[in-house]
């Protein structure tokens, strides 16, 4: 970094501080207060208590997340073992001609052997090497496939967390998004995933939390329905176990 | 500040609007889309009424709070490594972004839709730094591409057709490009594929912001707002200093109210919570964050009792596809950055002079629609009673109707002179008044005439007939039975004695 630019940063950093004080403090005065308020009660936190008891069983969760995700233009499968949607995903990259594929670095996807299913595939892993431009081996990918953090079934939502080994361009910029999700990830309500990260420590928080609900799409020409805008206009969705 | 106010009054505008045929159509076929699209979501919801409560409550206790909240996001994303400004007006918000981005030697900015940007015009500032500011949500780049602005908050392209598109990206294409709409869209997925990967810095809005955790969090269909916070360098974001709820449980609710009230979604397609630039190993995200507080006239509703409601808003554009004025003259009418019963109350709030509040707060038949529409229940339509009310109180009332009003005052409250004057108007309106109608648009009578006739005054009135109609309805009576009578009498009697009666 330039230190022309570290300078600017230092002194926006000094005038934010100072200009912090009278910034809140103009708005403790219009609601009456000398001081900035303690801590105040809260007690209408979250969902209304009688939400809070929606608990599917497993077999509602997968029925519910499948006809979400499909009702909104997506492809959801169901699958006994990895092997099998492996072979579900190796089966869609030989019908859609995959010259590209990207995925995440993780030991669900690392164990898979897509690479030796796909040999004539150009198969990628996220951030497996430093000196490679990640960002654009994701644009230039046909199929991302990444394994989920957790699963929504009242909403048909995945959730995917950023880290090192799970890059945020590998469900966003490739044209076909494919994610796996363990059933035991599949939850009833977002209360549920809120709560996990509501509960994290600072050092664990992702810098990028994304909820994910089918294609992307858009109605602003004349209100025509318009699937793969910017994100994956194909996406699947394959629940594991 | 100017908050991005057209020239001409209300009805001027709206006469815009509503000789063109398109436009009325487009704008009443979106709105019951998306009215009738939220409808089916909430009976499928259920209990909407206790979640728009809840919504209600935790907006209400974070605004009352909003010292404490605000300050705690502050700590909290600072933690995170966020740089955090504070721009008490627009220029200040304006001046930082300059700075952050002349430090970056931007050339490009992308954007994702933001209503605060709009607010600022931050894309004529950067423009004017001979840097291109190019808004990346489908709708808005077609507006951008015509140099206009949004006509609705969720839908900003609403009064554009297919064909004034395709002939809008085919000058961009270099090529003609047919008037379909999934070609249309494919050319703009590859221009701003370009854009996104060239441009130096992001710049997003802001729906929430987590005071617990110190994420942003954003709410969109295209992915672009994705784009914009992943791929570029950095990342500049702009939020309003209400856009604060205090956890990510709290999250849960305003995403059930907010995707449901706006496009009938049970979720929109992507909600990202971003928390921070990407942490140091990881391979994409932004390398330098930085989070614009934007006040910009926020503040003048706090402490305000009639008006801070307002800072409870989650910008859903439920309000716009209720309202019946709106969906007869659009949002360009409005004159403002924020148009429909929100904007109408809103635009005048944010500012300060109360010379500068626009007529159309008369433009509302206050019939609550708004209210019911809301997700976190402002009541719009009390508010605009209130600002029609400050208005006539500050002398911003036209001279006209106080002097009318001053003269019906006398008027009415003498029955001598209520009698001359009605025969005064009997007498004087022969000269007008053809088969019990008065068509012409003289003198006071021109507004009112100019869209429909005022009927003639009859040639007796009520007050000239009462003394013949009180005998007719005498005579006219039937008799009352004994039994009923007496039953009446009775009941008149107990009352005389201090008994119970209804009401």
């Amino acid at each position: 970094m330039a230190d022309q630019e570290m300078t600017l940063l230092e002194q926006l950093e000094k005038e934010s501080r100072a200009k912090q004080a009278k910034f809140i403090g103009g708005i403790a005065e219009k609601l009456g207060r000398k001081d900035i308020a303690q801590k105040p009660q809260h007690p209408f936190r979250g969902a209304p208590d009688f939400w809070t008891q929606l608990n599917w069983t497993q077999e509602e969760k997968i029925e519910r997340f499948m006809d979400n995700w499909q009702s909104v233009g997506g492809h959801a499968a169901r699958f006994q073992t990895m092997e099998e949607a492996k072979q579900f995903i190796v089966d869609r990259a030989n019908e859609l001609g995959a010259q590209n594929l990207i995925r995440q670095n993780q030991p669900e996807l690392n164990e898979l052997g897509l690479e030796e299913a796909l040999p004539a595939t150009d198969i990628r892993v996220w951030n497996s090497d430093p000196e490679e431009y990640w960002k654009a081996q994701a644009a230039g990918a046909d199929i991302g496939v990444a394994v989920v953090d957790h699963a929504i079934a009242y909403t048909g939502t995945i959730t995917v967390w950023s880290s090192p080994d799970k890059g945020r361009s590998v469900t966003l910029l490739p044209t076909v998004m494919m994610a796996i999700i363990p059933v035991e990830r599949l939850k009833t309500r977002m209360g549920e995933v809120m709560e996990k990260i509501d509960g994290m420590r600072r050092d664990d928080l992702p810098a990028g939390i994304h909820f994910i609900t089918g294609p992307s799409r858009s109605s602003d020409i004349e209100n025509d329905l318009t699937i793969g805008v910017h994100g994956p206009g194909i996406v699947y969705a394959l629940i594991v176990g | 500040m100017s908050h991005g106010q057209q020239a001409g009054t209300v009805k001027e505008r709206s006469h815009i609007a509503l000789n063109n045929e398109f436009l009325r159509k487009a704008v009443k076929f979106t709105t019951e889309r998306l009215r009738n699209g939220k409808k089916k979501a909430t009976d499928e919801h259920g209990n909407w009424e206790e979640w728009r409560e809840r919504g209600r409550q935790i907006r209400l206790h974070t605004i009352a709070h909003l010292d404490y909240y605000l300050n705690q996001f502050v700590e909290n994303a600072r933690a995170n490594g966020v740089h955090v400004h504070f721009a008490a007006d627009g220029k200040e918000a304006v001046e930082l972004s300059m700075k952050i981005a002349a430090s970056k030697q931007a050339r490009s900015v992308v954007k994702s839709k933001s209503m605060v940007s709009e607010e600022l015009h931050i894309n004529a500032a950067l423009e004017k730094m001979g840097i291109e500011a190019v808004e990346t949500d489908l709708g808005e780049y077609i507006i951008q591409l015509a140099g206009e602005t949004p006509s609705h908050i969720i839908i900003p392209a609403i009064h554009k057709n297919r064909y004034q598109i395709a002939e809008l990206l085919s000058k961009e294409a270099g090529e003609t490009l047919p008037a379909d709409t999934s070609i249309l869209a494919g050319f703009v997925r590859r221009k701003l594929r370009e854009k996104f990967l060239d441009a130096e810095i992001g710049m997003t809005g802001c729906n929430f912001a987590i005071a617990e955790t110190g994420s942003m969090v954003l709410f969109e269909n295209e992915g672009n707002a994705r784009m914009v916070s992943t791929v570029p360098k950095t990342q500049i974001t702009l939020m309003g200093m209400e856009r604060i709820i205090p956890t990510f449980a709290d999250l849960e609710v305003m995403a059930t109210l907010l995707p449901r009230s706006a496009t009938g979604q049970k979720l929109t397609v992507y909600m990202s919570a971003i928390s921070g630039p990407k942490r140091d190993a990881d391979a994409d995200g932004p390398e330098e964050m930085h989070i614009i507080i934007v006040d910009n006239g926020r503040s003048l509703q706090l402490g305000d009792p009639e008006f801070q409601e307002l800072l409870n808003c989650i910008r859903c554009g439920a309000c716009l596809n209720a309202c019946p004025v709106y969906r007869h003259i659009g949002g360009h009418a409005y004159g403002g950055t924020y148009s429909g019963p929100i904007g109408a109350v809103l635009t005048p709030a944010l500012q300060s002079n109360v010379a500068e509040w626009d007529d159309i707060a008369n433009a509302s038949s206050l019939c609550g629609a708004c209210y019911e529409a809301c997700p976190v229940k402002i009541p719009l339509h009390d508010m605009l009673v209130y600002l029609r009310n400050r208005k006539v109180e500050k002398g911003y009332g036209q001279t006209a109707e106080k002097i009318g009003m001053k003269g019906f005052a006398a008027i009415m409250s003498n029955s001598k002179r209520m009698r001359s004057v009605i025969k005064m108007g009997q007498i004087g309106q022969k000269l007008v008044a053809r088969q019990g109608m008065i068509k012409t648009k003289i003198g006071p009578l021109k507004g009112w005439n100019s869209v429909r006739h005022l009927p003639s005054l009859p040639n007796q009135s009520f007050r000239e007939r009462w003394g013949t109609l009180e005998q007719e309805v005498q005579a006219s009576n039937p008799k009352m039975s004994d039994e009923v009578r007496q039953r009446m009498e009775q009941a008149l009697e107990q009352r005389k004695n201090g008994g119970r009666h209804h009401g």
